[in-house]
């Protein structure tokens, strides 16, 4: 079976990294490192997050980024052969959606390939529902799945909505 | 004297020791410039690049059984590009020509980055 590689990317604190580790099967890679900024948590990723899983048939390669623009060129190297794209993005922090769509550009203008954009804490007050994000970021509102990374059934469901855009 | 003079003091030091180094950078682990040294203008895509090459080779050193990562070493035809963990507060980084004695460079360096441990 021939692997699907993957990406996980978006702005610091959206659940990349944690949603990489409710859905690897194999032993996640991962490389946090303190942080030296307030970013609400005491680690952050700065190479990369890996796992895999068997999904639909499918075996995937899920690689996960760093979420600071000062990372970009993991961000280039990730994306280097990635079939699709999930992009995270937080609910309750409208003010990193600008950020959040300069790593789409980024991204999606060196791989030309299908994104989703997995909405994460919507559980907290003071939301933007999946559609208002999606609309900030120019994507079409079936893209945009709001879904909670900690939990392995929610934690799925970009990665179905991937898997039907890809055709896969 | 502030600490960010205390810790340029030392890079100005390492550099007086070690005349050949171009770059000479602290970063915080997770990928900031705190102190720089050198001409390149490149010090804060560096200080990230080290927090990156340093993550990932602990995590290369821990799946390869290495043992605990004691260096990062990336050689080019004409330079080097070396760093060293400066305690938990950060990583040194530095470059150096391929010329370079690396034996002398290896040893200075971590001695550095032990001084800049007491500072950072």
């Amino acid at each position: 079976m021939e692997p699907l590689k993957l990406i996980v990317t978006g702005p610091v604190g959206a659940g990349k990294s944690t949603l990489i580790r409710t859905l690897s099967e194999t032993e996640v890679v991962d490389t946090d490192a303190l942080a030296s900024e307030a970013i609400g948590k005491a680690t952050t990723t700065v190479a990369l997050d890996h796992g895999t899983l068997r999904l639909d048939g499918h075996l995937l390669h899920i690689f996960g980024t760093p979420g600071q623009d000062r990372f970009d060129f993991m961000w280039e190297i990730l994306a280097e052969g990635a079939l699709g794209v999930l992009l995270l993005v937080r609910a309750d922090r409208p003010e990193t959606l600008p950020a959040a769509r300069n790593i789409l550009d980024f991204v999606v203008s060196r791989t030309q390939v299908p994104h989703v954009v997995g909405v994460t804490h919507l559980d907290r007050p003071q939301v933007w529902r999946p559609e208002e994000v999606a609309l900030f970021l120019g994507t079409p509102p079936e893209r945009a799945v709001g879904f909670d990374p900690r939990d392995r059934e929610e934690a799925v469901k970009p990665l179905v909505r991937l898997l039907e855009l890809m055709g896969a | 004297m502030s600490k960010q003079e205390q810790l340029e003091a030392i890079l100005s030091e390492l550099k007086g020791a070690l005349p050949e180094l171009k770059e000479i950078i602290v970063a915080s682990p997770d990928g900031l410039p705190v102190v720089q040294l050198g001409e390149g203008g490149i010090a804060a895509r560096l200080a990230a690049m080290a927090a990156t090459a340093h993550g990932l080779g602990k995590r290369i050193a821990t799946t390869t059984h290495l043992g605990d990562l004691v260096e990062i070493v990336i050689r080019g035809n004409q330079a080097y590009f070396i760093a060293y963990a400066i305690g938990e507060k950060g990583i040194l980084g530095l470059t150096t020509p391929a010329g370079s004695n690396l034996g002398l460079v290896r040893l200075e360096a971590q001695e550095y980055a032990r001084k800049l441990a007491e500072t950072l």
